[in-house]
């Protein structure tokens, strides 16, 4: 493995002591009737406990979320007493990067030697969206009413178009073909199921039961719900929405956490399961491409990842993005010149779908996991983000 | 088979001495007051309230008062309606002293009184007593025209505060009794005697008593029908040690495992009973966390880690807020352990209460029993913490505490005893609830558990079979006269498992109801005595074995099976049928379909074979017992198929409830199944119609139904 310095030598992950939800596709399960800051709250809780990790060890607490929930002015400090440890936190956002994002300030909290052990929590329902009421008064209508999800889902103010439209220009720039990207699609759903199948996904993932307001049982998550099986051939059959866009080559809205310690090297060693296992930060950038272009982003980002680090695509031992379209896949594996069939390897948000905030929170306990099963290496995640904007970060497992 | 424990001497009125034999001590004893054996053999009662009254307030006319200061305190306003009950018609005042500005504490109660008593009778306690100011500095001149006796300390957990008030009392009535009510300190520290009661104050009838020898006041207590308890004199009491020991235990685990506490309660009160964290918000968080926190703290200067309050306690001592979550945060993510995490919560739960346990053993805090109790009377455990540790055994219940010890390592440098529980196998152990005596004629078993439940009806076989290794032919079979003051029936808890498990309720049925034939078939000669306010559901069918039933006229007697509803499991379908004439099979009928209880004045001849004044009943008892004369037949039980037992109860009123009517069926079906059965037969039937019932959906929506599934479905 090649040396390489890192950006936050004084932090690490401790192996072992993250763990998310399933995510249930939007309004299918018992988390469209909850305050998704508690659930998540207490779900974060819950694995920390499976994991032999008191909450008291939690100095702070950076919570991530892009949708607005109940009592959201109360922020942090609000979900760390749903955790049931009255700690100070920050409120991180920033769209689809957003559980990147918080894992990367978390390990400078720590690396500053601010803190010793720093909670992300990351979370957020798509179901029932909440609707925002804006006075605009200098709006015609005067005062405008926005579905936070899907009002912004379909309108990019800055450049007035939808996501999925960003998928289609970039389809057509990169002379994207449909069968590629069905094939891609294809793949991926096997990914997943295989890692399904073989138990990997129980190592990450934690089922919880819901109680309704009485206490009594309201639901369990316990699983991906509205994640089935696909044949390539239904694939192909699908209706195209927008160049290289199907409903299968897109991800679904859905709801779900994800958590992640951040902690010093010392602090690391003490909570961790397996304390030989070391996790530090390599680096992380962000990029923003061209208005309409966002597929495109991820690859540019990761292109001047790699430049800084002096890093190739050949060091990276696992390689997992957040791909809300098929068609990124496609166009990172051109634009990097890389092979589409080696990412991705136990699933991804293509597939298992996008509760926004804690997307890329999964894809990096997932990849980390990976690599500890592959005897370690560096891990890169990636994706795009609403505005065009594309993240990427490389992570050490040794 | 039992070794002989006891032989204790009591003095003859002719001057010589009646050799008893005991299995253990009685905890009426640890009063000064005898034997259960001693009461049977004088025919009375060994004081009486009048007597003692006279001895603590004087004699009429010249009665001195009682005085409670802090009496607006949740403490000092539950005890005034308490002792002033009982005290008003003894014409003993009740001075009611507190601070000037104070909220009228004493107002709050009496709307419990006029439930309990009537607006008449309410009225006159309350007319008794008399409310004083004082600042705290001096005290009212005309306290004296009240000829103060004894006053009972309530005021703030403040040791300097606390002695300056007895100062000030005894300077100016230097005669004067003084009780403490302090939640913590040591008689040794406040230099008084110490009645600590338990809450809710103004129901709760335990007080722990610390004091040298059994005093005329704590005896008065007796008297009045509430229960003193001797304990030792050390930092905090039996009570407050499980309680706060519990409750403190139970942050650590929440601590280490992030289960919210409120889950962590519920698996509490599943395995042991209480809900410790519920019990504190209904308490009243602010004042209750306070408490417990300082009783630990208190505990942890003497005994180290084992009781150093939890960093979770000392935030909520501070902040005084709940620990449940409010209303708009209800529980959304539910809890469960797997069987590590299980083993975890044993080890942090049960092996610091077992420790615990360990620490008050060593230091002699009180008879076993009575320590037993005290957690069951007044902390919800449903069963006593020595109970618990008995059935697990000496081995295990040490092997926890090590696992725990693992956890906690600090705790095991101090207040650790495993040698206590190398007498686990001694009468005192064995017979927590029920005990045996004998003086090689008349033998008396005495039960001081309320409802009847597994432990009773093993250590009831034991105490039989110790009476007839000892030769004893006569026995009568009675509540303790101390910690049991009524008979409530069965244990429903012990019906839990029999929910999801056929065979257990069978077997539990048939077990009990074979405990419940000994009493018929191995004995000359067996009286159940019925002395507390009321005989229920099992008990009554227990007692309703012995060859005589004799019972205090006004105690209840009752079947109240169908409302729960429940198949009576101890014989009551067909036993009492069995002892009396076709014509007053309505009145069986009656007792066991509308589940209302009769006096028992009223049950003579067809449930009861005499019912009097206590000690009438007393002395029938031991007319009965010892073949002196005693005028009463003893009904047989008949052995043969009953034909004739009425299938509808005439003038049954109608019910609009249809859970009531399926009860009132399948009761009726269990009398003919079991009356139309010779007596043999009539066990098995009983019981597998008694056990098939609880797997039911009409017991499943009844009251043990739903306590199981709120409790044990967690």
């Amino acid at each position: 493995m090649k040396a390489v310095e890192s950006m936050f030598p004084k932090a690490r992950i401790p192996y072992g002591t993250w763990g998310s939800s399933y995510f249930p596709a939007w309004q299918t399960s018992a988390l469209s009737e909850v305050n998704i800051g508690q659930f998540a709250g207490e779900a974060m809780a819950s694995i920390l406990g499976k994991r032999k990790v008191p909450a008291k060890n939690l100095e702070y607490l950076i919570i991530g979320s892009t949708i607005p929930f109940h009592w959201k002015f109360w922020n942090a400090p609000l979900i760390a007493s749903c955790l049931g440890h009255r700690i100070p936190g920050y409120h991180m956002e920033q769209a689809c990067a957003t559980g990147l994002s918080s894992v990367i300030i978390a390990g400078s909290e720590v690396n500053s030697g601010s803190y010793d052990t720093v909670g992300v929590l990351t979370f957020d329902r798509t179901s029932d969206s909440p609707v925002g009421v804006f006075p605009e008064r200098r709006s015609y209508r005067r005062t405008e009413a926005l579905v936070d999800v899907w009002d912004n889902f379909g309108f990019d103010p800055s450049t007035g178009g939808g996501m999925i439209a960003t998928a289609g220009i970039a389809a057509r720039k990169y002379k994207i073909d449909r069968s590629e990207v069905d094939e891609l699609t294809f793949l991926r759903y096997k990914q997943y199921f295989e890692a399904k199948h073989s138990g990997f996904l129980n190592r990450v993932l934690f089922p919880f039961e819901i109680l309704n307001v009485q206490g009594r049982l309201s639901g369990k998550i316990d699983d991906d719900f509205g994640v089935r099986q696909i044949t390539l051939q239904a694939l192909k059959d699908m209706r195209e929405l927008d160049t290289c866009v199907t409903a299968g080559g897109q991800t679904h809205a859905s709801d779900g956490m994800a958590t992640v310690l951040v902690t010093s090297p010392e602090k690391a060693k003490e909570l961790s399961q397996k304390p030989e296992i070391d996790i530090q930060f390599i680096a992380k950038v962000d990029i923003r491409t061209l208005p309409g272009l966002m597929p495109e982003a991820p690859g540019f980002a990761v292109k001047k990842l790699l430049q800084r680090t002096g890093l190739t695509m050949d060091d990276m031992v696992v390689v997992k993005n957040h791909n809300p379209f098929a068609v990124n896949d496609a166009i990172f594996a051109k634009t990097m010149n890389y092979d589409w069939r080696k990412m991705n390897n136990t699933g991804c948000s293509l597939v298992w779908g996008h509760p926004q905030a804690p997307t890329l929170t999964r894809t990096l306990i997932e990849s980390l996991e990976e690599a500890v099963d592959l005897g370690g290496g560096y891990v890169l995640i990636f994706g795009c983000a609403a505005g065009d904007v594309g993240t990427a970060a490389i992570f050490k497992v040794s | 088979m039992w070794v002989l424990l006891l032989f204790l001497k009591f003095p003859k009125k002719d001057g010589g001495t009646d050799m008893i034999h005991q299995m253990r001590a009685s905890t009426l004893q640890t009063l000064g007051l005898g034997s259960v054996l001693e009461i049977f053999q004088n025919g009375k009662l060994p004081v009486t309230a009048d007597e003692l009254v006279d001895q603590v307030f004087g004699q009429p006319g010249h009665r001195g008062s009682l005085v409670i200061s802090g009496a607006n305190g949740i403490v000092g306003a539950g005890k005034a309606m308490q002792l002033g009950s009982r005290l008003e018609p003894y014409g003993v005042p009740i001075i009611a002293l507190d601070f000037p500005g104070v909220s009228d504490g004493m107002a709050k109660q009496y709307p419990g009184l006029v439930a309990a008593f009537g607006t008449g009778n309410a009225n006159k306690i309350m007319g008794n007593i008399i409310k004083y100011s004082y600042d705290g500095k001096g005290l009212p001149e005309a306290l004296s025209a009240h000829n103060p006796r004894f006053l009972l300390e309530a005021i703030p957990e403040i040791l300097d505060i606390k002695k300056e008030h007895y100062k000030l009392f005894r300077s100016k009535f230097p005669d004067i009794d003084i009780w403490s009510v302090t939640s913590g300190f040591p008689g040794s520290a406040l230099g008084v005697g110490i009645a600590h009661p338990a809450f809710p104050h103004e129901i709760n009838k335990i007080w722990e008593i610390v004091e040298p020898e059994p005093s005329p006041s704590s005896q008065l207590l007796w008297a009045l029908g509430l229960i003193p308890m001797p304990v030792g004199d050390n930092w905090s009491f039996v009570l407050d040690v499980l309680f706060c020991g519990l409750t403190n235990a139970g942050t650590r685990f929440s601590e280490v495992t992030n289960m919210p506490f409120w889950k962590t309660d519920k698996y509490i009160r599943k395995y042991l009973g209480p809900n410790p964290f519920r019990a504190h918000d209904a308490i009243g968080a602010a004042g209750a966390n306070f408490l417990s926190w300082s009783c630990l703290h208190h505990l942890s200067e003497h005994y180290g880690e084992l009781f150093t309050p939890s960093s979770t306690f000392d935030e909520k001592k501070e902040s005084g807020q709940n620990w449940y979550p409010p209303d708009h945060f209800r529980p959304v993510v539910d809890w469960s352990m797997n069987s590590d995490e299980h083993e975890e919560f044993n080890a942090w739960i049960l092996g610091a209460l077992f420790q615990m346990t360990s620490l008050m053993i060593h230091e002699n805090r009180s008879h076993l029993s009575q320590m037993n109790l005290i957690g069951e009377l007044c902390a919800q455990f449903s069963k006593g913490i020595l109970a618990v540790i008995r059935r697990l055994g000496a081995e295990d219940a040490r092997r926890l505490v090590e696992a725990y010890h693992k956890l906690d390592p600090l705790a095991a440098k101090k207040a650790w005893y495993p040698e206590v529980f190398d007498r686990i196998d001694t009468p005192e152990w064995q017979q927590l609830y029920v005990n045996a005596e004998h003086d090689g004629n008349v033998g008396v078993i005495s039960i001081n558990r309320e409802s009847f439940n597994s432990d009773v009806n093993t250590e009831l076989n034991r105490a039989i079979d110790w009476l007839i290794s000892a030769g004893i032919e006569n026995v009568i079979v009675s509540g303790d006269f101390h910690l049991s003051t009524q008979m409530t029936g069965a244990d429903t808890t012990d019906f839990f498992p029999a929910v999801e498990d056929v065979t257990k309720g069978i077997d539990l049925s048939y077990s009990w109801s074979r405990t419940a034939r000994r009493l018929n078939d191995v004995f000359k000669t067996s009286v159940g005595v019925i002395n507390g306010k009321r005989c229920l559901g099992g008990y009554l069918e227990l007692m309703m074995h012995c060859h005589y039933l004799v019972a205090e006229e006004n105690a209840g007697l009752g079947m109240p099976e169908v409302t729960l509803p429940v198949i009576p499991g101890m014989e009551g379908c067909h036993w009492p049928f069995r002892k009396v004439s076709p014509e007053k099979y309505p009145n069986l009928l009656r007792l066991l379909l509308t589940g209302k209880s009769v006096k028992a004045k009223d049950s003579v001849g067809w449930l009861t074979d005499f019912a009097g004044p206590l000690e009438e009943v007393i002395k029938t008892a031991w007319k009965i017992a010892s073949g002196a004369d005693h005028g009463l037949k003893r009904r047989e039980v008949v052995k043969e198929n009953l034909k004739d037992v009425t299938k509808e109860l005439p003038g049954l009123e109608d019910t609009d409830d249809p859970f009531l009517e399926q009860a009132r069926k399948a009761i009726i079906g269990c009398i003919q199944d079991s009356c139309d059965s010779s007596l043999p037969e009539a066990i098995s039937i009983q019981a597998t119609v008694s056990g098939n019932f609880m797997t039911t959906s009409l017991f499943k929506k009844g009251v043990i139904g739903s306590a199981y599934t709120k409790t044990w479905k967690v």
